[in-house]
């Protein structure tokens, strides 16, 4: 048996097994604080600093002093950092290839803090597309031109479509009434007319005296038929001509009646007058800022989806967590009685610290795969000092299902909320800032697939505004403003979590159009009546030379029709017919007078 | 490293059994191309020092099949994913995975699991050729060497030295 085994290989075994647990006992603490760094680094690709770990063994607990991760961005800053962090880790289940965190707690916590020496930066990552919204509202003010042209101005432009529609129907008349003159010199005239007649009248008093005395009125009335059939079709050609000019005519006329409110439209549009009617204030006022603010919720959804999605939503991720686990291999695990999530944070207690407060964020169940215990994740956020006296209430909740589709919903309440110097506008138009006011108001919002559906009602109480104008209306907007006191606000977005559709929605408007109307209306309704009134006199003046024009179309149209009533009259008399019967009837009594006279004799 | 590299010359010309050089660099080979720190390593190297194997050989072997085994690893990979993903594999799978000794010595891993299958499959072989090539180096490669110059001079190296007081043969003078 010595032969196979060696009997002190066995305290051989312990003595490696002790130096290997040894070594781990001793250097467990400055190897996870090596692996934070290095880890850290490689995600950000900047300097990442731990001042000390601690770990407990009894239970599993990990200590984490002085957390510092320098933004890549801005290295005089750190991304995130934190004073203290302590993590009760589930031994058995981290055995088991599983991340089971009982209780995580982060004290002090902060964001975008300076370091106290610029931390090396490695690489600059692949990050999320800048959202580099500003300016993309520009004032709708600064477009409005208040400085009006004078009515005369206005109305002797050329570019007026009363003015064209004016002349083109002038410019048509005479071309049309050429056409149907130079057509009316070659019709068949009253002389015409009455020869025709005569010939007629001459044809039907002629004396029928035998068949070929017929054949020859036949023959005459024939030729006279060919002619009167050609002047049909000349008076036919202008018939046509006349129907064509009258609808071009017609036409036109219209166009020429409807010219001054198109007219009066495109002054609108052109001196923005549509848009002192319907502008919408609230959203050239808070919309950069709403903007502004659901931009940070978006930063944070691109930070945190990739994590809790399983990198669902990052193409680039999902390539590199494949390449990962083709190089380094993966946990498949398979069906349990009791499933446990990969990554589990059971409970987790952060204090936020941000220059608008201390914020106090508890997270419960904080996992990837939901499905597995059926239970959401929820992240409570409170506060009672933001912006000094704040209070500030958040709760949101969500899951991922199997098919790693992301649904959350949340709502939060915010309380007396001091606003102190918030820039509400700065374009060429105007500035306008929010010197003070009182914020209050709340939301709900939920996540489904990537689709946003929230609103948000604010209440501004005890503003005060102070700003400066670059022209009358923007002068008069701000003035308008600064006189209110408080103001509501309905914010909505809905659409893609990376490109919401905003709509900014407030009394606030109706409040600045009536005010702002008021105070326009004077100049804008004599500007209005004096325009419309100067448009209506051009379409009389173009009507009334259409109207000397016209008279002349129809007294042209007139004698075309009774010329061709008078050639129709013509081609239908009968003279044929009424000298051939009357032939017949003169015949026959001569017949019957021979018969008679023969019968006569006859019978004595 | 030079003792250790002298052990095992000491132990290819020594008359320690052809297997037991062998067993170790088959050993060595499972370990070296598993992750280091596994469950079923830990019986292997208990395996190692209980079992009258070459540890020489065997810590040879393992830092050799360890620098191979990064080359290897997509292929570890992938072995292990195609054993864990198969289905007609998957209800024994979810037997063993009620054991926690499975998931605790990281079967349910595909690098792991890979590794294990590949190395215990090839350590066949590997053990086989090992003999044969040891008896080899024995029975010709030996003579044929202490013949050259080289050797000679090596012989006169402080290497020679090492290996000499390892083997207990003492300095040549």
């Amino acid at each position: 048996m010595s032969r196979f085994i060696r009997w002190q290989g066995i305290a051989g075994f312990m003595v490696v097994m002790a130096l290997i647990i040894t070594f781990v006992y001793l250097f467990a603490d400055a190897l996870v604080k090596k692996g934070i760094e290095k880890s850290g680094e490689m995600y950000l690709g900047a300097e990442v600093n731990v001042t000390n770990v601690e770990i407990k063994y009894s239970p599993l607990t990990l200590n984490i002093e002085g957390f510092q991760a320098t933004d890549p961005k801005k290295p005089t800053h750190n991304l995130v950092s934190f004073s203290q962090a302590s993590a009760g880790v589930d031994v058995w289940q981290y055995l088991f290839g599983k991340l089971h965190i009982n209780e995580l707690n982060i004290v002090g916590l902060r964001i975008d803090q300076p370091r106290q020496s610029a931390g090396e930066v490695f690489f600059l990552a692949d990050d999320v597309a800048e959202n580099d919204k500003a300016g993309a509202i520009d004032s709708a003010l600064s477009d409005i031109d208040m400085s009006l042209p004078t009515v005369d101005d206005l109305l002797n432009n050329s570019d007026l479509l009363t003015v064209k529609q004016g002349k083109a129907l002038e410019q048509s008349y005479q071309t049309e009434m050429e056409k149907l003159k130079s057509l009316n010199k070659t019709l068949p005239n009253k002389d015409s007319l009455a020869s025709y007649k005569e010939q007629v009248t001459a044809l039907s008093k002629t004396k029928i005296k035998s068949l070929a005395d017929l054949e020859k009125l036949k023959t005459d009335f024939k030729a006279l038929k060919k002619q009167f059939q050609a002047d049909r079709a000349i008076v036919k050609q202008a018939k046509q001509q006349v129907t064509a000019s009258k609808e071009i005519l017609t036409k036109q006329t219209l166009a020429l009646k409807n010219a001054p409110q198109a007219d009066w439209t495109n002054i609108e549009r052109k001196y923005q007058l549509e848009d002192v009617d319907g502008a919408d204030f609230a959203h050239m006022l808070f919309g950069e800022q709403a903007r502004e603010y659901f931009g940070y919720g978006e930063t944070v959804y691109q930070k945190v989806a990739p994590l809790v999605s399983g990198s669902n939503t990052d193409a680039q991720n999902a390539a590199k967590q494949a390449e990962l686990a083709k190089s380094q291999g993966r946990y498949i695990h398979f069906n349990e009685e009791n499933p446990m999530p990969d990554v589990l944070i059971e409970q987790a207690n952060f204090s936020l610290l941000l220059p608008q407060g201390e914020f106090a964020i508890s997270g419960t169940e904080l996992t990837h795969q939901h499905w597995m215990r059926a239970k959401n994740s929820i992240v409570n956020v409170e506060s009672d000092n933001v912006q000094g006296a704040g209070k500030l209430t958040l709760t949101i909740e969500f899951a991922l299902d199997k098919e790693q589709v992301l649904s959350s919903d949340g709502k939060w309440q915010l309380e007396q909320v001091n606003l102190k110097d918030v820039s509400l506008q700065e374009s060429s138009a105007f500035n306008l800032q929010l010197n003070s006011g009182v914020l209050s108001g709340g939301g709900t919002f939920s996540i489904l697939d990537e689709q946003l559906d929230s609103e948000t009602k604010l209440n501004l109480e005890n503003t005060q505004y102070s700003g400066v104008g670059t022209s009358n209306l923007s002068t008069l907007f701000i003035d308008t403003v600064q006189s209110l006191k408080a103001l509501a606000l309905t914010i909505t977005a809905k659409g893609k979590v990376t490109e919401p559709e905003f709509s900014i929605s407030s009394p606030l408007d109706k409040q600045l159009k009536k005010s702002m109307m008021k105070q326009v209306s004077n100049k804008l309704t004599s500007f209005k009546t004096d325009v419309k009134a100067g448009l209506n006199t051009k379409l009389t003046d173009a009507l009334g030379i259409s109207n000397k024009e016209g008279q002349s179309f129809v007294d042209l149209e007139t004698v075309v029709n009774d010329t061709d009533k008078a050639l129709e009259n013509l081609m239908n008399s009968d003279v044929v017919k009424a000298k051939k019967k009357e032939f017949e009837d003169k015949q026959k009594k001569k017949l019957e007078d021979k018969l008679k006279k023969k019968l006569g004799k006859l019978f004595g | 490293m030079l003792t250790l590299l002298a052990k095992l010359l000491n132990a290819l010309n020594s008359e320690s059994s052809t297997r037991q050089i062998s067993l170790a660099i088959a050993l060595g080979f499972i370990v070296g191309l598993s992750p280091l720190l596994t469950l079923h390593n830990i019986v292997l190297l208990f395996l190692v020092l209980f079992l009258r194997v070459n540890i020489g050989g065997f810590i040879l072997a393992m830092g050799f099949f360890k620098g191979l085994s990064y080359l290897l690893s997509s292929t570890i990979v992938s072995v292990g994913e195609s054993l864990l993903s198969a289905e007609s594999l998957q209800s024994l799978f979810n037997v063993l995975y009620q054991f926690s000794i499975f998931k605790l010595a990281h079967l349910h891993h595909t690098y792991t699991l890979g590794a294990l299958v590949l190395g215990c499959l090839l350590a066949i072989p590997l053990y086989f050729i090992c003999n044969f090539l040891v008896e080899k180096y024995r029975l010709h490669v030996k003579t044929f060497f202490e013949k050259f110059r080289i050797v000679k001079a090596l012989k006169a190296s402080k290497f020679y030295s090492v290996y000499c007081q390892v083997s207990g043969q003492g300095a040549i003078s």
